[in-house]
């Protein structure tokens, strides 16, 4: 049960600022994920909750405890590291176990804690293997096992399915989720992908360059984002000047703020073959479950989606009438 | 055409580097070894013998000598890591002058043993430089050039040990994983926690390769404890060659050689055990 808050913690590195002035509030129980390139200060702001990297100002506080003066080992966090950073000369068990022994638990009380947490990560007949004998997303599992097994204030996850393969990643991202659900451990999950950030998060906060830029629930951000950088970086998105006389660059009747900007999901802009159709199909990609159309419109070039099996593939050089499904978004302080 | 059998080329394969391992390693160790029983022996008779190992364990001097040149593998060994260990690590951390510190440290490696010799005798010998500016004040500097412990010895031995041993082991802690260190950290391991379960096990090749190669060069160090060692004991080595270009008894030299590979083999042999053993304690298996 764990609330972390973070008041005005920044960092820099010689001249380069790595985190600007923040202040960032986590719920406890919460799955936040920190979202951005890389680069954007994500790892930064976790590694200084974990104590391994110190803030040069601002106070970190977990269940309103100062962390300012303990060293990561007095923190009561775990961390999984992109690396997993598994120890090499320790079998799975010892891998696991290790929080435990440095904590002085029992023998018989921390060989039945391991037991349970790698029954948990279905690991459990692996106990006795070294890591190096192990695959990567069962080596990603020990990491895992390894963090909860302390019963941690907070879970941190630095980008740990980055190294696995697409569809392991996909499913080790249910368990994840499950799991964390299951133990209703606060977690920071840091990445770059925003359909990891997505399916796992109940709120992403999403960073650039030392900053926040906006967070919401996943929905939210992808919906209604606020900033073309987060429009852009959560899935993709057309970014189209709007003025009071309609939307650039083809008049499709929806009026906006005047000389905004407006974001355009692929997938809500509806694609019908017309003779006298304003738009002409520049080239498409089939990506199985849907179709992804590169279209010009008036000298502006538009991404637009089209999915389900029965739907037509309209060749290249097709004219094209486009409508919207649903109203576009408007961006703030987009020029 | 038709193909070799599989054994055939395997051989064949094998053949430029087993046959050089053989003529220049095997070769000369088997004679070394044949020759301490009087086989194919340099101004030997010819005939089996067990002659020249009763006469390196039937006479005191060569007993002690081969005593002695233990204990020169063994202690300045033992010095040179309990030295080298904290500086690597040390190393590792970055501190003002690092980068200089870093050059300097490793003067020693392109200084001649025999030079260091002589830098240790010019220092601490009696009415040496260390003598002549502690003696005004009252220090009186117990003897430790051709003293009974070989004191001399162990200090050129280690001043030569110590930067050849930092290297390696730095080498092998700066190679681990830096997050390993850290999730140690994370998990409730205070700093010299992680330093003896984590870092150290994980560098053990390294410091197991540098212990070693230091012993075994202290097992046949031939010119430091000729000119810093006791009158008596005399190492081996010395006792080697006398009796090779005094004496003429290649025999005797052979078995002596031996003797010291012999008991080189047994320390690497007892050294990779207990690293072995260690690495499991400190990893602490729960199996």
């Amino acid at each position: 049960m764990s609330q972390i808050t973070l008041t005005g913690i920044a960092k820099a590195y010689g001249t380069s600022v790595a985190i600007a002035p923040m202040d960032l509030t986590v719920a406890d129980g919460e799955f936040l994920t920190l979202l951005g390139p890389s680069g954007c200060g994500k790892t930064t702001l976790m590694r200084m909750i974990a104590g391994i990297t110190l803030p040069d100002q601002g106070a970190i506080r977990i269940n309103g405890r100062d962390m300012a003066a303990l060293p990561p080992e007095k923190r009561n966090v775990g961390l999984v590291f992109q690396s997993y950073a598994l120890f090499p000369h320790m079998t799975v068990a010892a891998n696991v176990g290790f929080g435990l022994r440095m904590r002085g638990i029992a023998r018989d009380a921390a060989a039945e804690r391991v037991r349970a947490a790698l029954a948990l990560v279905d690991l459990e007949p692996l106990a006795a293997r070294y890591p190096r004998e192990l695959s990567g997303g069962q080596q990603q599992r020990v990491a895992l096992a390894r963090a909860i097994v302390i019963e941690p204030d907070v879970l941190l996850l630095d980008e740990p399915l980055s190294n696995l393969d697409a569809k392991l990643r996909e499913h080790l991202r249910e368990d994840l989720r499950n799991l964390q659900q299951r133990l209703r451990v606060t977690a920071i999950y840091v990445t770059h992908d925003q359909a990891e950030a997505m399916a796992l998060a109940d709120r992403i906060i999403v960073m650039d360059k030392g900053r926040i830029v906006e967070e919401g629930a996943p929905v939210d951000l992808y919906r209604a984002p606020q900033t073309r950088f987060a429009a852009e970086f959560l899935g993709q998105t057309n970014v189209v000047a709007v003025t009071a006389a309609g939307l650039l660059p083809w008049n499709a009747g929806v009026a906006g703020p005047a000389d905004g900007m407006v974001s355009i999901r692929p997938e809500d802009i509806a694609v019908t073959p017309a003779l006298d159709g304003a738009g002409r199909v520049l080239s498409l990609t089939f990506l199985g479950p849907a179709v992804e159309y590169r279209i010009d419109i008036g000298g502006t070039v538009l991404r637009a989606r089209d999915s389900g099996t029965g739907t037509a593939i309209l060749p290249q050089g097709t004219q094209v009438d486009l409508t919207l499904r649903v109203p576009p978004h408007p961006l703030q302080g987009v020029a | 055409m038709r193909r070799l059998p599989q054994g055939v080329v395997a051989a064949l394969l094998v053949l430029p580097s087993g046959g050089y391992l053989a003529l220049f390693f095997g070769l000369p160790l088997l004679l070394a070894f044949l020759g301490s029983f009087g086989l194919y022996a340099r101004g030997g008779d010819g005939g089996f013998t067990l002659r020249h190992y009763a006469d390196l364990f039937g006479t005191q001097a060569y007993r002690d000598g081969l005593v002695f040149s233990t204990y020169l593998a063994i202690v300045p060994t033992l010095v040179s890591l309990a030295i080298s260990l904290p500086l690597a690590v040390g190393l590792a951390q970055t501190f003002p002058g690092r980068k200089l510190f870093n050059a300097l440290y490793k003067v020693p490696l392109v200084v001649p043993g025999i030079v260091a010799a002589f830098i240790v005798m010019t220092l601490f010998d009696r009415g040496g430089l260390a003598a002549r500016l502690l003696t005004p004040i009252g220090i009186d500097l117990p003897k430790i050039v051709r003293d009974d412990w070989a004191v001399g010895v162990i200090i050129a031995t280690a001043w030569k040990a110590v930067p050849f041993m930092t290297l390696i082991i730095g080498g092998s802690l700066g190679a681990i994983q830096k997050d390993i260190i850290l999730a140690a950290r994370t998990l409730g391991a205070t700093p010299l926690t992680a330093f003896w379960r984590i870092q150290i096990p994980l560098a053990l090749p390294g410091i197991t390769a540098a212990f070693l190669l230091t012993f075994i060069g202290g097992m046949g160090a031939f010119a430091v404890p000729n000119l810093l060692g006791p009158v008596y004991p005399l190492p081996l080595s010395v006792h080697m060659y006398v009796n090779a270009f005094e004496r003429n008894n290649w025999g005797l030299v052979a078995a002596m050689g031996t003797m010291l590979s012999l008991i080189s083999v047994l320390v690497l042999l007892a050294y990779y055990r207990t690293t072995r053993s260690l690495r499991t304690a400190y990893g602490g298996e729960v199996r």
